[in-house]
Order: structure tokens, then sequence, then C-alpha cells
């Protein structure tokens, strides 16, 4: 072991303005500013991102199929905050963990889940506190200087290349 | 943090749990990080996706030779971003990993130390450009027939880095392929070249899907608990019989003389697998083993003033923060 691994957080990737933030996977950083910058070479090496968000990996209370029938949320009257929830909808496949629910004032995260529940259906939810989520700004100068690079790298696309036969490469 | 819940069969309702456990494989669901799994499903899927993270990051050395060599400035900016995306891959899946409680540091201790093993593909020199395109369009259409399996995996992390990964290795396989068929079709010593590629990197692809189905003693376990979802022999035969008439249309020749095509499957039939070579590069005696290892090991340590700096930096934050 060398001691030198950096603590795990998890990726949050908003493809556009008008859709969900999404949970994308974790990059290993100093802090949430070191963070978003590796999450930005490892998550959007192709075009469409819009923002991107960072939170430590140990803040997330996840809880899964199996575990929602023992969820239980405590509300014993003390101070709430805010907490955003993710949901994986579907045992489809996908490349996303979660989409985001909504954020929820809550007194813990399985409160927040609880609450999350009553508005979608999913098998399997993360919960964050608000506070601990560090963000792109959304600005039209961040957007821009972030991710529209991106968008000039077509070749990156197959739809680049289109159709590649060896008829085709004789004709060209 | 996900708590992991891992059943092993010691315990006293581990019949009941894996019976569960193989009913929701058999519904098609996935299993999260916070379910109940047996330790053998975890300890086959540590081993799997940490060597598949392995073979993403020192899959970047063969190609990454080329970067300053590229015959264009549309080839070096493609091959930029094919390693680029490699290393991507990389840290996909070994975050896949990591939710199976498994550390970063420990994956990476595990492959510097020659204790992991990494696919056997990138033991081999790439002596020139046209195998550049060679890796781009058999290797990497090898992996992608691979890891299009591994998507259904059953366990969700590792078929969510798959779903991410197959989208992007698409464009590899294009620009590869691309590449070759223009050297197909071009000058005299471009065909030859490109031909002496196909003929090195034949063999050593067809061994990528792994050992036959009968020499395979994970197999039945992989597929009984959703991890493959297909047998190596399965993968492979999707292979030849999608590249094997593209090769011979560019007018390439496959360096197997008993290669047929069978009537009656409509597949694509291969002669003997030089297995012994396999079994040589796998345990360490390939012809670029100890290279790939040494510049992974000083990568790993030219890197370590950086992670250090940073880690300073961060202590210091924290500091300041508490002050």
């Amino acid at each position: 072991m060398w001691g030198t691994e950096w603590p795990r957080f998890e990726v949050i990737k908003q493809d556009t303005q008008h859709s969900p933030p999404q949970m994308v996977g974790s990059v290993h950083a100093a802090d949430p500013e070191h963070a978003l910058l590796v999450a930005r070479h490892v998550f959007v090496r192709r075009p469409a991102a819009y923002a991107l968000f960072v939170a430590p990996a140990e803040a997330f209370f996840h809880v899964s199929q199996e575990g929602l029938k023992d969820l239980a949320p405590r509300r014993e009257g003390g101070p709430e905050e805010a907490y955003w929830v993710f949901a994986k909808r579907s045992h489809r496949r996908s490349m996303v963990y979660g989409d985001l629910v909504g954020r929820f004032l809550a007194q813990g995260p399985e409160d927040a889940i609880a609450q999350a529940l009553l508005q979608a259906q999913g098998v399997a939810f993360w919960a964050v506190p608000e506070r601990l989520v560090v963000g792109t700004e959304p600005t039209e100068e961040v957007v821009e200087s972030w991710f529209a690079p991106a968008k000039d790298k077509r070749y990156r696309l197959q739809s680049y290349y289109g159709l590649i036969t060896a008829k085709g490469v004789e004709d060209a | 943090m996900v708590k992991l819940r891992i059943g092993y069969p010691e315990d006293p309702d581990y019949g009941e749990r894996l019976a569960e456990f193989e009913a929701r494989i058999a519904r098609g669901e996935k299993i999260e990080p916070g379910d109940w799994m047996p330790a053998e499903y975890r300890r086959q899927l540590i081993r799997m996706i940490s060597q598949h993270a392995h073979s993403e990051w020192v899959g970047m050395l063969p190609e990454g030779a080329w970067i300053p060599r590229a015959p264009s400035i549309r080839r070096k900016l493609i091959l930029l971003a094919k390693v680029q995306d490699e290393a991507g891959h990389g840290q996909y899946l070994y975050h896949a990993a990591e939710t199976l409680g498994i550390t970063r540091e420990e994956m990476v201790e595990a492959l510097l130390s020659g204790k992991a093993k990494y696919s056997n593909i990138f033991n081999y020199p790439t002596l020139t450009w046209a195998d550049v395109g060679i890796i781009g369009w058999l290797v990497d259409g090898m992996a992608i027939k691979n890891q299009t399996m591994l998507a259904q995996c059953s366990y969700g992390p590792y078929s969510r880095a798959m779903v991410r990964i197959c989208a992007e290795e698409t464009f590899h396989h294009k620009q590869g392929k691309e590449a070759v068929l223009l050297y197909a079709k071009g000058s005299r010593k471009q065909r030859q070249m490109v031909q002496d590629a196909l003929n090195r990197w034949w063999w050593p692809t067809l061994m990528m899907a792994g050992p036959h189905d009968t020499d395979s003693p994970h197999t039945p376990l992989l597929l009984r608990w959703g991890i493959k979802t297909k047998t190596n022999d399965q993968v492979r035969q999707e292979f030849l019989n999608e590249h094997v008439p593209e090769l011979l249309e560019a007018g390439l020749r496959i360096p197997d003389p008993h290669l047929r095509y069978d009537e009656k499957t409509g597949n694509w039939i291969h002669g003997p697998i030089p297995w012994d070579e396999f079994w040589k590069v796998i345990n360490g005696e390939g012809p670029m083993n100890r290279q790939r290892l040494l510049a992974r090991r000083r990568a790993h340590e030219e890197g370590r003033w950086v992670r250090e700096a940073l880690e300073a930096y961060a202590q210091r934050q924290l500091a300041q923060a508490a002050d």
C-alpha cells in the first residue's frame, strides 16, 4: 500500500439544461475541485454535458431493492436538511446508476428516500446531503469552457465513420 | 457507503438465500452492491472486473507508442482519443470493482507486483503502423463481442460500465477497419504491411476469447450466475462469422490453412489454436510482458510526486478549515 489513495467522489452528470442529473460513476480526487476536473476527463470525452456535480462517496446513503422493505425513516422532530435523492427505476440495461428524483427536506437520508418513494418507483435509491454536492456553475462561460470543446471532436463518434466496406474504400 | 452483504456456504441460511439470489438472476434482475450475494460471486466479479480494468490500462501502451509516429494529424487525433478512451474505460471498471469492497490501491498494487493478470493480447509488440489498424478492427472487434455479452451481466455496476464502454468502443472498431481497408487497397508496400500485421495478430486475437469451453473451469458457474451470458467459444464464433468475410473481401489472407466455411451451420470454422503460446504468454513469457509491467511501474513512480503534492494540498486545506 502506498497510503496515497485519494477519497472517492461520486460523479453526477447532467446532459442538457432540461434533463435530470444522473449518477454516472466515481473518481478518486484530493478535493471536490480536483474531482470535478478528473470527472470531466473521465465522463465528458464526448458531447452532451451541461453540468457536472461531485459529492464524497462516503456521504451517500444507498438502499437496494432488497433493503427497501426494511427502510425505516427517522422522523424524530430534529433539524431538517436538503437531500438529493436518485433512483434507479428498473432493471433495464443502462449506463447510469440513478436519475435525480428531486430535492427533499428531511431529517435523514432514509426519510428523504421515503419521501422520494411517494413520487417515484425504483429498484435502488441513493440520497446525499445537498451541502456536500459541488458542481460546475451553470453560467454560459463555464458551460462553454468546460463542455464545448468535446463537440468539435467528432472523430470520437462512430457516426463520423459511416458505413465502411472494402468496396466503399475501393470506390473512394 | 454501501454495506456489503456477503453469504458463505457455512451460513445457516445460505441455501435459502442462494435460491432467492438465483431466482432474481433468472428473472433478469440486476444485483446491486447492497444486495445479498454469495462470496464466490463477489470473488469471481472482482477477479474478472479488475483483470478487465488492468487490460484497459496496459492496453494503452502498444498503441500509445504510435501516437508520435502517426502518419497524419487526423490519425494522430483519432489515436489520442482512442488511447484516452482506454484510460477512461479502466476508470469505469475500477469503479465497478470498488463497489464490491476492494480498493483501487489493492488492485493497482496487484497489477504492478505482477500478481494480477491482464489480457494476453497486450503482451505483443506493435511493429508497424498497420498494427494500430489491426488492433482497432480485430482486437477491439473481439473485445466488443465480449463486452456486448458482459453488458447483459447480472451485476449492475459491471453491466453499466460495459454499456458505456461498448458505446465508445464502436468508434475504435470503425477507425481500425477504415485504416486496414485503406492499406489493403493501397500500395504494394501498404498491402504487405497490413498482411504482415494480420499474420502476427490473428491467433492472439482468437485467443482473446479465452480457452475452449471444455478447458474453461470458471465458465459453468459464471453462466449460472449471469456474470457471463455466452461461452468463450460462442464469443469467438461470433467474431469469426462477422470478421472473416470482411477480411477476405478486403483481399487479405487469413493465416489459418484449416479455416473453412461450414454450410450446414453457417459458421466459419478455425483450425487448431496454438494454445501452448497462450499459456506461455499468460505465464509471463510473452514478447512484451516485462516491458509492459516496467512501463506501468515507471508511470506509477513518475506520478508519485503529483499524488503526494495533491495529498499535501488537501491536508493543508483541511488544517486551514479546522483553524
